[in-house]
């Protein structure tokens, strides 16, 4: 291990140099999206410049998504071995199970699909592939086989706090979003450079490129004191709102796979279905920055638009990720929210019961609310509102939203769309890292040397006389193919194989896991479980009971040592 | 090479002597424009080449401007951006060669930025639409901000606005709070049409329309408003002139006026002449001291300084002099440009709801 000098020069460098370059290619990915936006007529602004040529308006309208759907498909297809959009999941993946992020080339690819994906207005966010991208770029410094404890998953969180600082011009949330959605624990030498990272691309974004505040907003202070009890009920509809808007990503995409359109062509299905509902509603095209803005104007929608575009987004956003679109649920996710804030402000104006402070303050309430369950970050979304729109009155709003929301989808959800769709792919963080890593970590990792081992083939007393010169009660027996055949033990006299043999209490096979054989092994007394391959019945070793409880305290030594480490 | 570029010069210069009976038509705007002009720029360019300029008066209705062009022998035009664009993408206009016009085009160029260089125009000042007010209607409580000028509860009179789509939308999104670098994304929406004549409705029968570019300030004199939109560069000089008026630089909506040729030109050498010349610094700044129009090269706005006679440091009047407040919005000449046809289609609309008594 390293100096502490040297583990700290090695920190900040690659804290500023990670921070530098994801902060880079935020901005580089967002201008990318614009310019395709623009050129492709997808940004309203480009669009009313063309507004009077009505049918090349419709064709545009129609067909560039669907173009993009069967870019992206083909992407995915040829350049990809994963074959699949990387995204925020596979990031916490990585840092929890400290494992290597996904290859290069395929983050690349993903990465080109999603600029594709947004450039020509599928229904996605651009949040996801921004932290990936930031994730990647940090993933890179594992290669370096530098010596410093932690470092990997360490660089990671430096690309997706400088990533999100970025992108929402918010060091803090940006700081804070790695933490809590990426590292998941606070140690300070996490924190540290987590923070220059944050700080770096914020230096990138408003000092060096000035990118302006992205929400700035007029908003005097909450007038009434009953408006907090009606921003906690905001919160639950939202929580409801969310949990609907996630099982229904789950439920499409596991439908999509089982469905009879190729997976070529599934994401030219959803980018047709979003065209053909954008020549009514083009609000539904791409981010949808404008309806933001939008949502915060009283009386710009009227309660029965609000309800149809909430209803659209919701569809369409599910039907493009699960059809294969490359893409966050971030952003969508704000706008849903927005809007569902502004329609709740609009009912509630119209039925006069009670006095408000306008729709802006309940817009916002709406979108955090609604945001914070899908990323499962509470404090971060908090803290972007602070950020974005540097009013302490909303924030203070926002932050009773959000936690009634986050209550509520935790307890009848999970704790986000990533922790379940990582759960579905065998990775369950609910119960904590512990308990997720030991539960990711095969039983035929602690393996036990030394057993006596022995063929049926051997003569049964020089097996007796091998079991006796040893420390063991028991010698592990195999058959002439290889199999498992049970155990001979010591106390045992009888003087042939058949009657010898006894069946052990207890087997484990390769896919147990440590977690299930520190259960499995309560109350159980002997020498050792035999592990026993599933499909072949070959024995692959035994594992003793002080072998596993050894791997349990190394792994919560590591994680104890990575949650208290100061550099 | 530069001895060739000198002999070209001289060449240059002693065909213009000797031509000098023809004069060129120049269109401005009229007024205290025109007079700013006339000293800084057209007066010191027939003393340079003994051309002798003719100036002609333009309302910038693109309708007419074909016939007109050629009718009355247009030479140089003096135009808003977004109609130049129109103009150019029409044919209307040369196409002009800026590396022939300037001198070191590409260092040109970075001078000229955030404007642009353009197939058909050479830009030339920077002006504000800005919001004034009568000092006499408002003794106690003054207008701020943009708000204020919507607002007739607070601040009741008259609104003098141009007759034209192109300004007011602007100011209509600015007042209903969204932030200037979003207002051009929203008003390409039809929501945001919806909404900036929204805004406008509150000032229904509130309004008195003008068209000429000096009206603004006169009716603030005559008290046939209390509120005007209009020109910084008009209301500073109905001050000088004794005017009892205040400028309020909240929302200012920056745009350029640059100068173009009409295709239909009989002398394209001399006009190009008349660009080359206008384009120099020390003229650009000749003007912005005479009337507070800003120069669009940085290299003039240095050279800036009394107004002559008066003594008014004229940077502070600049639309673009830092005190000025941070709410500002850049015109966006092609989008204006390409939209004209819709705002003017939904301003029309909007007119004609207020005269069927619909809506008002």
């Amino acid at each position: 291990m390293a100096h502490p000098a040297h583990r700290a020069v090695i920190l900040t460098l690659c804290a500023l140099v990670v921070g530098a370059l994801a902060s880079l290619a935020a901005i580089g990915l967002t201008d990318a999206v614009l310019w395709l936006n623009d050129r492709l007529l997808i940004a309203p602004r480009a669009r009313v410049q063309y507004e009077a040529s009505r049918v090349v308006m419709a064709l545009a309208t129609v067909l560039v998504p669907a173009a993009g759907g069967l870019i992206v498909a083909l992407i995915l297809r040829y350049l990809s071995r994963a074959r699949r959009p990387l995204g925020p999941p596979d990031v916490i993946e990585a840092v929890q199970f400290e494992r290597a992020m996904p290859p290069l080339r395929d983050g690349l690819a993903s990465t080109l699909a999603a600029m594709v994906s947004l450039g020509f207005g599928a229904s996605v966010g651009q949040y996801g592939p921004m932290v990936y991208l930031g994730a990647m770029l940090g993933g890179t410094v594992r290669r370096l086989g530098l010596a410093v404890p932690n470092l990997p998953a360490i660089a990671v969180a430096c690309g997706v706090a400088a990533a999100i600082s970025t992108a929402f011009n918010a060091p803090i949330a940006g700081l804070v979003f790695a933490h809590e959605v990426v590292l998941r624990h606070y140690s300070t030498q996490a924190f540290a450079p987590t923070t220059v990272a944050a700080a770096t691309g914020y230096v990138f974004a408003n000092v060096i490129f000035e990118r302006p505040a992205l929400f700035l907003l007029q908003f005097d202070g909450v007038r009434h004191g009953h408006e907090f009890v009606l921003f906690a009920i905001l919160g639950l509809l939202c929580a409801v709102l969310a949990i609907l808007f996630m099982r229904l990503i789950l439920r499409i995409a596991a439908h999509a796979a089982a469905s009879p359109i190729p997976a070529l062509l599934r994401p030219m299905v959803a980018g047709l279905a979003v065209g053909l509902t954008a020549l009514w509603l083009p609000d539904v095209l791409g981010i949808g920055k404008e309806a933001l803005r939008f949502a915060t104007i009283e009386g710009a929608f009227g309660a029965g638009e609000l309800a149809i575009l909430v209803l659209a987004k919701l569809v369409l956003t599910a039907l493009c990720i699960g059809f294969g679109f490359v893409g966050g649920v971030f952003s969508p996710a704000l706008l849903i929210g927005i809007l569902f804030g502004a329609l709740f402000w609009t009912a509630l104006d119209a039925s006069a019961l009670l006095a408000t402070s306008g729709v802006a303050v309940y817009a916002i309430c709406g979108m955090m609310a609604l945001t914070s369950p899908v990323i499962g970050a509470p404090l971060t979304t908090i803290l972007i509102v602070f950020e974005l729109t540097r009013n302490y009155d909303i924030t203070i709003a926002a932050m009773v939203a959000v936690v009634f929301s986050n209550l509520i989808s935790h307890r009848f959800f999970g704790r986000s769309l990533f922790d379940v769709q990582m759960a579905r792919r065998g990775a369950d963080l609910s119960a904590g890292r512990e308990r997720a890593r030991l539960q990711a970590m095969p039983v035929t990792d602690c393996l036990t040397r030394g057993m006596v081992l022995a063929g049926t083939g051997e003569a049964i007393g020089a097996v007796r006389a091998r079991l006796a010169a040893s420390d063991w009660n028991e010698a592990y027996i195999r058959d002439d193919a290889g199999r498992f055949a049970g155990v001979l033990r010591a106390a045992d006299a009888a003087a042939d194989w058949d009657s010898a043999l006894h069946k052990p209490a207890l087997t484990f096979d390769d896919t147990t896991t440590v977690l299930e054989a520190m259960q499995a092994l309560r109350g159980f007394v002997g020498d050792a479980i035999p592990v026993i391959e599933r499909d072949s019945g070959r024995l692959i070793g035994v594992v003793s009971e002080a072998a596993v409880i050894e791997a349990y305290l190394d792994m919560s030594q590591t994680l104890r040592r990575e949650e208290n480490a100061v550099l | 090479m530069r001895c060739f570029e000198l002999a070209l010069l001289i060449c240059l210069l002693s065909a213009g002597a000797g031509g000098a009976q023809e004069p060129l038509t120049v269109v401005s705007w009229g007024g205290a424009y025109e007079r700013a002009q006339r000293a800084a720029v057209f007066a010191p360019f027939t003393r340079a080449t003994g051309i002798p300029v003719r100036v002609a008066r333009y309302d910038g209705d693109p309708a007419t401007l074909t016939r007109r062009a050629s009718a009355e022998g247009w030479d140089v035009i003096d135009m808003l951006e977004p109609a130049a664009i129109g103009a150019c993408e029409a044919g209307l206009l040369r196409r002009l060669d800026h590396d022939a016009i300037l001198d070191d085009p590409r260092a040109a160029r970075a001078d000229f930025a955030p404007a642009r260089l353009r197939p058909c125009s050479l830009p030339q000042n920077v002006f504000a639409t800005v919001m004034a007010y009568d000092d006499r209607a408002f003794p106690g409580v003054k207008p701020t901000e943009i708000a204020d000028f919507f607002d007739v509860a607070r601040f009741p009179g008259k609104r003098a606005i141009r007759k034209s789509p192109d300004d007011i939308l602007e100011w209509a999104l600015l007042a209903e709070g969204v932030p200037p670098a979003q207002v051009y994304d929203l008003l390409s929406t039809d929501r945001g049409l919806r909404l900036a004549l929204r805004r406008l409705d509150a000032l229904r029968g509130h309004i008195v329309w003008w068209e000429g570019a000096g009206e603004a300030a006169d009716m603030l004199q005559d008290g046939r408003a209390v509120m005007a939109s209009g020109y910084n560069g008009r209301f500073f000089a109905a001050r000088q002139e004794g005017a009892q008026l205040s400028i309020v630089w909240d929302g200012r909506l920056i745009g350029y006026d640059v100068w173009a040729i009409p295709a239909s030109t009989g002398q394209p050498r001399a006009a190009e002449r008349f660009l080359r010349f206008a384009a120099r610094p020390e003229v650009m700044a000749r003007l912005a001291e005479r009337i507070p129009y800003g120069p669009a090269r940085h290299s003039a706005l240095e050279r800036v300084g009394l107004m002559p006679g008066k003594g008014i440091p004229m940077r502070d009047h600049l639309p673009n002099a830092p005190q000025h407040g941070p709410r500002f919005l850049i015109s966006d000449s092609p989008w204006h440009s390409h939209t004209r046809d819709l705002r003017q289609r939904r301003f029309d609309d909007w007119l004609k709801a207020g005269r069927d008594g619909k809506g008002g």
